[in-house]
């Protein structure tokens, strides 16, 4: 013993910078004793992390003294926790993993562990096979079937996810942790500047996530991961060739990172065309049926091409890496629903409306192990887009959208000190948006934030404490807002444009300068309760500063057929002006309850929500209507004498606040019958109110649904159905929208080639060529769901 | 001893949240000059707005914005002439360059006669006619790439209602031939690459003037035949005839017009400057019928060789001098009185004209003079005859003219949206704004360099009262 330790001092003295290290040795096995290979095996807190042998077997070493938490991962297991107390000794212990039918994956959008399984807030993520099978042209549709999210489908060529009843300027979207920095949370005709095919992860915060990110985050974040700025070397990559029934898609995508010790390369690239999808039914709900049709029914406009690049490398260190990434993405998409005016006044030569979107992104990760008293690790990430869109419409550019942004994130995490993890997080945003055009809806603005936040976790015994606080800054300047003197008017009352008393026609000009200084704070507890049960609680109170489109628009906008007008102006009498209301921020408190079954055959997750939101911003109906501006050309040989013409006119939404009361649950459950069958069922619902009576317009309706896999070595085979009720709660200016059932089947089936893993794949959707109309979506009553659609495709890996 | 520490700052951090925890919200807003939505003209006598038509909220009030090229190095730069403020500056492709505006005043036209070069600059300031309402734009100003080397020597440039005559004298020593293009302000846009126009067979000193769907434009006979002491000038005028896609040669003037040089239009006559008089061509549909107006005693040897129009002004005026300047005769030519009249008023003893303009609606003509003087003359009706009075003259300089850099002078533009004429000095290296109504200088706008030319760019105003068909 006294030689040992001798030895022990001998070798300290040698290597200063390791100081007394340890080694832990252990064998992971499954419930039945056989040994789980491919497992890893992580310190918390710390970068080690090892892999299991085939025999199960890990050792880490260069462990210092004290109490450190295991983490271990294994595919079809639950996550297991242990903390086991390092002094001196060379330990050896043996963890047993227990089956999960639901699968857990971590986040990276958070510094804090957080799964589906183990924290107090709600995620899910979606991955590997079940990512490539659900992955869309657009975020929206690609996320739609997890539970808690759905898409406000926008003729399948833009969407954005819609989470628990909340989208656009609540729902941040994220790419690698740092915005994705485009215009889609202006408007739903707005793609999502991000591409899936070639991502390695979806990962979605549901509810309030201000926390990580700020005042953007209030519903919750979508963080599309993927692995362009290599981590390790291992020479790996994919490839995926697809064609598509219902819009003539081909989709072509690749990524494969290698590299040597030192350096990691990445590069990834896709290309998608599609033709205008068909539908099962006239697009247009008022489609006179009488009129004879012949050949298929498609929504015009909805074509799409897309290709994009991205290229990155890596210094990989001993103590982390840093890298750099650079894409280029390019996105020609019809809008379509491009009508003027509400009334619907179709031509029957369709004009081509589409939009022209390119983007580059440059982002600079790096994580580095910092050997220090304090400090553990500081990750840091850099990001730099341009982006700009173009409507062009009969080959003539009418709007331009543009959006520069420049970001900067520094986690620093210390090391567990009183047994708690956590760090803290730095963050600065700059954003200049512009728009020019005749839809030009909202001035040019600069919108700067900057923001501290700190995280914690601890395991208490059986509790694990997740507390957080974010205080933030963020700065809207626009010294060009534009008020003009519209001539807004009800279409009941008679019109007289002759008779404008004495007001000058002029716009008024506004340098306008906003500062917020929103505050997050959250709290949550996971009770671990009984083995392989746990109940969590998560209390938050966060945020928000409203958007410079919410606050600062005048104009119409046609992807959402409506003349907006943002919170800084209000009505008197008949006549626009400055509100007379304090621009405030919007406040969200949110109570999360959820209770799980982590493993076994079978498990659950059940989350119930209630979110109050005070002095949410929302658009409403004024009844007026203004002159959307928009020509069309070839129209009348314009005599307005007498007879006015509502053709061109947008119904005025202004943006104001109120009260908003948000509740719902989403519920997960999956038995694994045997090796090969599994059953999954899963249910959410989200109830969207004003406090003093009346509904949110476009809230998802109950939604329920069943997925049957048979999976074997290279065999699988999913059957997935989702019924979608009727919508009957409805703000004052919408309809109800029926229910519908969505069938879908996939099957796959594996195959080794010339030392290549193929994978051949048939996948139906919408089996049952129903009309189904998207309660959320803007367009619903002109662009149902694509009809029956049959992919075929390849994907290899290597 | 470190960890309690820790445990602290993490308390003081928590602490500090919990106190600011409310948030805070603070909205500063400051009102800037509204931006006054004019009437779009159309049908309303005197009614200040009262008659409202839609589409009012797509136009733009603006003073409009300045080209000015300056003197001491190869750039342009553009004035916002709201505020004043210096929007932009551009560097020229060439060293000598002469400035004018596109048609409907929406471009800067760089002309570069010595490199048969022409660059555009669009000012930003635009309109467009959207059917149920004129839509106008206001943007940063930005180099155009359109850009025009395909003929010879481009030297006179004449505008009429939307259209530009490019005319390339072409160049005898390089065996190149004279040639015409018309463009429009779409054009440029656009960028249109085929320009319709005329390729002469010979080089020339010449003249075209866009006139609808008629060009009429020079013609140099052999030199045999012609009538001009210097052959170079084209002594015959044809008019040409646009159609599908090109200008052909439809009539050729009966009447020579010897050493031609100079011409202008108004509503219904084209007139030439000839060394026996002015040659008048009357429309009359697709015919143009000639009269010749010989020249009057008071034009002696000289000769007359410019002559400014106006659409609206009935009468030409007409600038006699020598070849190569010297002392010049100022004449107003009357077509329908087929007369030619010497001005009262005419340019003081060692003063000589540096620029000459009609006002914007044709009222005035304004003629800017060496020693710093704007003349402004104003037509006034005597028994149903016009005659050119002096209505006042603005000194619009203080400095010393005889200061004047080298190779320099004064420069004037007059604005098509009003009653302003902008003036460059560059011994004071600033532009004066000098309302032709008031003849009084109205604002100064500074520069850091020698001004050598300026033009007004942006939205002309309508013409009102037009009782005439286009």
């Amino acid at each position: 013993m006294k030689r040992r330790s001798q030895l022990a001092v001998l070798i300290a003295a040698l290597l200063p910078a390791s100081v007394l290290a340890q080694t832990i040795e252990g064998v992971v096995l499954n419930s039945q004793g056989k040994a789980v290979s491919n497992a890893t095996v992580e310190v918390e807190g710390s970068d080690i992390k090892v892999t299991t042998d085939k025999s199960g077997k890990f050792v880490i070493t260069d462990l210092q003294d004290g109490l450190k938490e295991l983490h271990v991962v294994a595919s079809g297991y639950a996550h297991l926790h242990r903390d086991i107390t390092v002094n001196n000794t060379n330990q050896s212990v043996t963890f047993n993993l227990k089956r999960s039918p639901i699968e857990v994956i971590d986040i990276e959008a958070t510094p804090i562990h957080m799964s589906a399984m183990e924290s107090a807030s709600p995620v899910s993520v979606l991955s590997g096979e079940q990512l490539r099978r659900q992955q869309a042209a657009t975020l929206g549709d690609s996320l739609e079937k997890l539970p808690g999210v759905n898409t406000n489908f926008h003729g399948k060529v833009a969407s954005t996810p819609i989470i628990r009843g909340l989208s656009g300027p609540r729902v941040l979207i994220t790419q690698n942790g740092l915005d994705v920095s485009d215009v889609s949370r202006v408007g739903p005709d707005h793609s999502v500047a991000s591409e899936f095919s070639t991502a390695q992860q979806i990962e979605v915060l549901r509810g309030p996530a201000t926390l990580f990110y700020g005042s953007g985050a209030i519903g919750g974040v979508v963080n599309v991961v993927d692995n362009r700025v290599p981590t390790d070397s291992t020479t790996r990559g994919e490839w995926n060739l697809e064609h598509n029934s219902v819009d003539n898609q081909q989709v072509a995508s690749f990524n494969a990172t290698t590299g040597t010790d030192s350096f990691a390369f990445y590069a990834d690239a896709f290309w998608r065309e599609s033709d205008d999808y068909e539908t099962p039914v006239a697009a247009d709900i008022d489609h006179d049926d009488h009129e004879d049709h012949s050949g298929d029914y498609t929504v015009e406009n909805s074509s799409e091409e897309s290709d994009g690049f991205t290229v990155g490398a890596s210094y990989l260190m001993d103590q982390g890496f840093v890298g750099i990434a650079i894409e280029q993405f390019n996105r020609q998409y019809g809008i379509p629903g491009h009508s003027h005016g509400g009334e619907e006044e179709h031509s029957d030569e369709e004009e081509s409306v589409y939009a022209d979107l390119e983007q580059t992104k440059i982002q600079l990760l790096s994580e580095y192990n910092l050997d220090n008293a304090w400090l553990n690790k500081i990750n840091t990430r850099i990001g730099h887009t341009e982006y700009e869109h173009a409507e062009i419409e009969s080959g003539l550019v009418g709007t331009t959208f543009k959006n520069e942004t420049n970001e900067l994130r520094v986690d620093l995490l210390h090391n567990q000190f009183n047994e708690w993890n956590g760090g803290l997080s730095f963050h600065y945003k700059n954003s200049d948006v512009e728009a020019q055009g005749e839809e030009a809806f909202t001035p040019p603005s600069q919108t700067q934030s900057f923001a501290v936040a700190l995280m914690e976790e601890k395991h208490f015994g059986d509790f694990l404490v997740q507390l957080g606080g974010r205080v933030e800054r963020v700065t809207i300047n626009a010294d060009n807002v534009l008020l003009p003197s519209i001539d807004a008017h009800a279409h009941d009352e008679d019109i007289e444009h002759d008779d404008h008393e004495d007001h000058a026609d002029t716009t008024r000009v506004f340098d306008v300068e906003h500062e917020f200084t929103p505050v997050s704070l959250s709290t949550g507890v996971v009770w671990d309760f009984a083995p392989s049960y746990n109940l969590g609680l998560s209390v938050s109170r966060s945020e928000r500063a409203p958007s410079a489109s919410e606050l600062l628009s005048f104009g119409p906008h046609i992807g959402t057929g409506s003349y907006e007008v943002g919170a800084l102006f209000d009505i008197h009498d008949g006549h626009f002006e400055l509100s007379d209301q304090t621009i405030d921020l919007e406040t969200a408190n949110n109570i999360d309850l959820t209770f799980r079954k982590t493993q076994g055959d079978i498990g659950f997750i059940f989350n119930a929500f209630y979110n109050q939101v005070d002095n949410y911003y929302y658009q409403i109906d004024t009844g007026l209507y203004a002159e959307s501006g928009h020509d069309h050309g070839d129209e009348d040989g314009h005599d307005h004498g007498d007879e006015h013409d509502h053709s061109s006119e947008l119904p005025v939404y202004l943006f104001k606040t109120d009260d908003v009361i948000l509740h719902g649950f989403e519920a997960q459950f999956a038995w694994q019958l045997s090796d090969e069958f599994k059953v999954d069922l899963f249910s959410d619902y989200v109830r969207a109110r004003l406090k003093d009576g009346g509904d949110l317009p476009r809230t998802p309706p109950l939604r329920f649904g069943t997925e049957l896999s048979y999976q074997t070595s290279n065999l699988s085979a999913h059957l997935h159905v989702t019924r979608y009720q009727e919508q009957d709660r409805t703000a004052p200016e919408e309809t109800a929208t029926d229910g519908y059932t969505m069938v879908d089947a996939s099957v796959s089936y594996d195959l080794s080639v010339l030392n290549q893993d193929l994978s051949l794949y048939l996948r139906g959707t919408n089996l049952t060529d129903t009309e189904a109309r998207v309660h959320s979506s803007f367009l619903k009553n002109i662009a149902p769901r694509p009809g029956r659609s049959f992919a075929l495709g390849i994907r290899g890996y290597f | 001893m470190t960890k309690l520490f820790k445990l602290k700052l993490i308390a003081l951090a928590i602490s500090s949240t919990l106190i600011t925890a409310c948030g805070d919200a603070e909205t500063t807003i400051i009102e800037k000059d509204p931006i006054e939505v004019p009437d779009d003209g159309h049908d309303h006598g005197d009614g200040d707005g009262d008659d409202h038509d839609h589409g009012d909220e797509y136009t733009i009030d603006s003073l409009g914005r300045l080209a000015v090229l300056a003197g001491d190095s190869n750039t342009a730069s553009f004035f916002d002439l709201d505020d004043d403020a210096l929007l932009n500056t551009f560097t020229l492709t060439n060293d000598s360059n002469t400035l004018s505006s596109s048609p409907d005043f929406r471009y800067a036209v760089i002309a570069s006669r010595a490199q048969d070069y022409l660059g555009f600059i669009d000012s930003g300031l635009w309109r467009e006619d959207h059917g149920e309402h004129l839509h106008d734009y206001k943007q940063s100003p930005a180099a155009s790439s359109f850009e025009l080397t395909s003929g010879s020597r481009p030297t006179h440039l004449v505008k009429h209602d939307g259209k530009l005559a490019i005319f390339y004298d072409g160049d005898v020593d390089s065996g190149t031939v004279a040639s015409v293009e018309v463009l429009t302000d779409n054009d440029i846009t656009n960028a249109t690459a085929a320009l319709p126009g005329i390729t002469y067979d010979i080089n020339m000193h010449g003249v075209a003037e866009p006139r609808g769907e008629h060009l009429l434009s020079t013609i140099r006979r052999d030199d045999a035949d012609s009538t001009s002491v210097a052959k170079v000038l084209p002594d015959q005028v044809g008019v040409y005839h646009f159609h599908d896609g090109e200008y052909e040669l439809e009539q050729t003037l009966e009447l020579t017009c010897p050493d031609l040089h100079g011409a202008a239009q108004n509503h219904d006559y084209v007139a030439f400057g000839c060394s026996d008089g002015v040659l008048l061509a009357h429309q009359h549909d697709d015919e143009y019928e000639a009269e010749k107006i010989a020249n009057i005693d008071a034009v002696g040897d000289l000769r007359i060789g410019t002559i400014y129009g106006h659409e609206d002004s009935e009468t030409f005026i007409g600038v006699a001098s020598g070849h190569g300047g010297g002392p010049a005769v100022i004449v107003s030519i009357n077509p329908a009185e087929a007369e030619m009249e010497e001005l009262e008023w005419q340019l003081a003893d060692g003063a000589s004209a540096v620029s000459y303009s009609f006002s914007a609606h044709g009222e005035h003509f304004v003629v800017l003079d060496s020693l710093g003087f704007l003349n402004v003359l104003e037509a006034h009706d005597h028994d149903g005859h016009t005659h050119w009075e002096l209505a006042g003259q603005v000194d619009i300089t203080e400095a010393d003219v005889t200061t004047m850099p080298e190779s320099m002078s004064f420069s004037m533009t007059v604005a098509q949206n009003g009653q302003f004429a902008y003036i460059a000095d560059p011994i004071a290296q600033h532009i004066v704004k000098v309302h032709l109504e008031d003849l009084e200088i109205e604002g100064e706008l500074e520069l850091t360099f020698p001004p050598a030319a300026i033009t007004w760019l942006g939205i002309a105003e309508e013409e009102e009262e037009h009782d005439h068909e286009h």
